[in-house]
């Protein structure tokens, strides 16, 4: 059974083939805001080197976010119409929790990646990809008051952050993610879609505006 | 000749849909999700909300149509997506989508220009004759178009700033109506009278529009009636301000058929189906003897049929993407 990985999400395209539980094929290039314009060349460059055909995939392992909206969407548009067409099973992982792949002993890990103003999306995981904190949008600060002292924690990120705990890159771990998520329960493509984990603007001010109504 | 059947997609606003046409004039089957009832809580389009609706969308999307023509990829031809002009983040979804199932199945994969299809939605009515000229009027969109032939395309004018179905929306909100503007603007302008003494605008020799006075003269006109103490007559502004849309667009429209020579005009766009528009352009047609062709409403609002229609004729021209996939937001119609 051969398997398609695509991350399209935050700083790097990532793109492997998996065959038989191994990694026949695996690219990473930084991400751009030309994603569009690149990445089928880099899908169509994946298929022939591994030599298989764009009909060969058993099961796609999609990263569906938090991330860069955009990105997010090429990467879930590329899986979704993928795996209804070939009618294949489709899985979808979460950015951070693949930062989380990163090999760290003995210490919690908090993948992350920087938004505006101190805000940021962050999880909590430990190195067998337990989820401690599920994925959120949040302050650095409302983070820093979730974290327990008598806990040793690590930070998984490409953007430098202001905080007192060790900072590392990620080294990411595909099969490590797919492994842990090869069982997940089966979602009908029409319903994978982007977890971008933050409202839009005019949602929110929507929002605070029927609210404000109904209080009057 | 074996017919050719396109699987077409167009997503470059707030409606997701997908078609498959047969030669570029019969329709099998067309699928349109409209996402106007989540943007009018907004009062317009709201790109992010867009592009987020598409994505939810478009798989259930090409199931249907492909259901409802009960057909297979296998047997479609080409493809043929919107690349603009439009929204840079709904247009990326229908590509990025076309694209993966013309990456799978090694299918032909056709650029269509926005406009081309507005146009080549009439030749799912009544084949096309040339030379023509075609009337583009939507919320993004007002332009004179000469074609002399099959995917042959000559600008001769557009709107300088705001589209007509734009002023229409903005016109609107001031009048404290919902959205989109058009279709409610229209409606009243029937049960008022011209009394309000709007300009004609951009009346000069020109074949280019311009609609951003005209609408701040509605706007300071409404101003100025609260400041005084009057309430605005909504239907009379309505049918005042319809009048010199109407007028100038019908005006400029006119002497570019004289000018170019040309018997054919179409017209094209979410606009065409104002009941204003249509009425005036059919007399003055007839009065100079001029075939007017209209589509029927449901083609007037962005749909993929009207790309399939147009994606027939740029698969036959050789029209091809790249191996790039670019999204033009803001391509002019070549």
């Amino acid at each position: 059974m051969k398997y398609l990985f695509l991350d399209t999400s935050s700083f790097y395209i990532n793109i492997a083939i998996i065959s038989d539980e191994k990694i026949i094929y695996n690219r990473s290039v930084l991400n751009s805001p030309k994603l569009s314009e690149s990445i089928f060349l880099l899908i169509e460059e994946a298929f022939h080197e591994s030599n298989i055909n764009t009909t060969d995939p058993g099961k796609i392992f999609i990263v569906n976010g938090p991330g860069s909206f955009t990105g997010v969407r090429v990467g879930v548009t590329i899986a979704k119409t993928m795996a209804w067409a070939l009618k294949i099973p489709i899985v979808t992982l979460s950015t951070l929790e693949l930062y989380a792949t990163t090999e760290v002993e003995g210490k919690f890990l908090i993948p992350f990646i920087k938004d505006r103003n101190d805000y940021l999306y962050a999880g909590i995981y430990d190195n067998l990809l337990n989820n401690y904190m599920e994925d959120r949008f949040l302050h650095i600060d409302e983070l820093s008051q979730k974290l327990s002292k008598s806990n040793q924690y690590v930070f998984v990120g490409y953007d430098e952050i202001d905080t007192a705990y060790e900072v590392i890159k990620p080294e990411l771990n595909i099969l490590k993610i797919i492994g842990k998520h090869l069982d997940d329960e089966i979602i009908d493509p029409h319903h994978v879609n982007p977890n971008y984990l933050k409202k839009i603007d005019a949602e929110i001010n929507l929002e605070k505006k029927l609210n404000d109504s109904k209080d009057k | 000749m074996n017919s050719k059947y396109i699987l077409a997609f167009e997503t470059s606003c707030d409606e997701t849909s997908v078609s498959i046409i047969k030669d570029g004039h019969t329709e099998i089957a067309t699928v349109v999700l409209s996402q106007i009832d989540i943007h009018s809580k907004f009062g317009g389009v709201v790109p992010e909300t867009a592009s987020r609706a598409h994505i939810e969308n478009i798989t259930i999307v090409i199931e249907e149509v492909l259901e409802k023509a009960n057909m297979k990829i296998e047997e479609i031809d080409a493809i043929a997506v919107t690349y603009g002009p439009g929204l840079i983040g709904s247009l990326l979804i229908g590509l990025v989508a076309a694209k993966t199932l013309a990456f799978i199945y090694n299918k032909p994969f056709v650029p269509v220009h926005h406009i081309a299809g507005h146009i080549y939605a009439n030749n799912l009515v009544k084949p096309l004759e040339f030379p023509l000229i075609a009337l583009v009027v939507s919320g993004g969109h007002t332009e004179l178009i000469l074609m002399e032939e099959d995917y042959s395309f000559k600008y001769i004018g557009g709107t300088v700033d705001d589209a007509v179905g734009e002023a229409y929306d903005k016109v609107a909100r001031v009048l404290g109506l919902s959205y989109p503007g058009g279709p409610v603007i229209d409606k009243l302008a029937f049960t008022g009278k011209d009394t309000y003494d709007l300009p004609l605008p951009m009346d000069d020799t020109s074949f280019n529009f311009s609609f951003s006075g005209l609408k701040s003269a509605v706007i300071n006109m409404a101003h100025n009636e609260k400041q005084r103490g009057n309430k605005i007559n909504i239907e009379n502004m309505a049918t005042s301000f319809q009048n010199r849309v109407v007028e100038i667009l019908t005006k400029k429209t006119m002497r570019a058929l004289k000018k170019y020579d040309v018997t054919n005009l179409i017209v094209a766009g979410g606009v065409a189906a104002n009941k204003g528009l249509r009425d005036r352009l059919t007399e003055l047609c007839n009065e100079n003897n001029i075939n007017l062709l209209i589509p029927n409403i449901n083609y007037c609002t962005d749909n993929a049929a009207m790309i399939g229609a147009a994606g027939y004729y740029a698969y036959k021209m050789g029209r091809r993407f790249d191996d790039i996939l670019k999204a033009k937001p803001t391509d002019v119609l070549h």
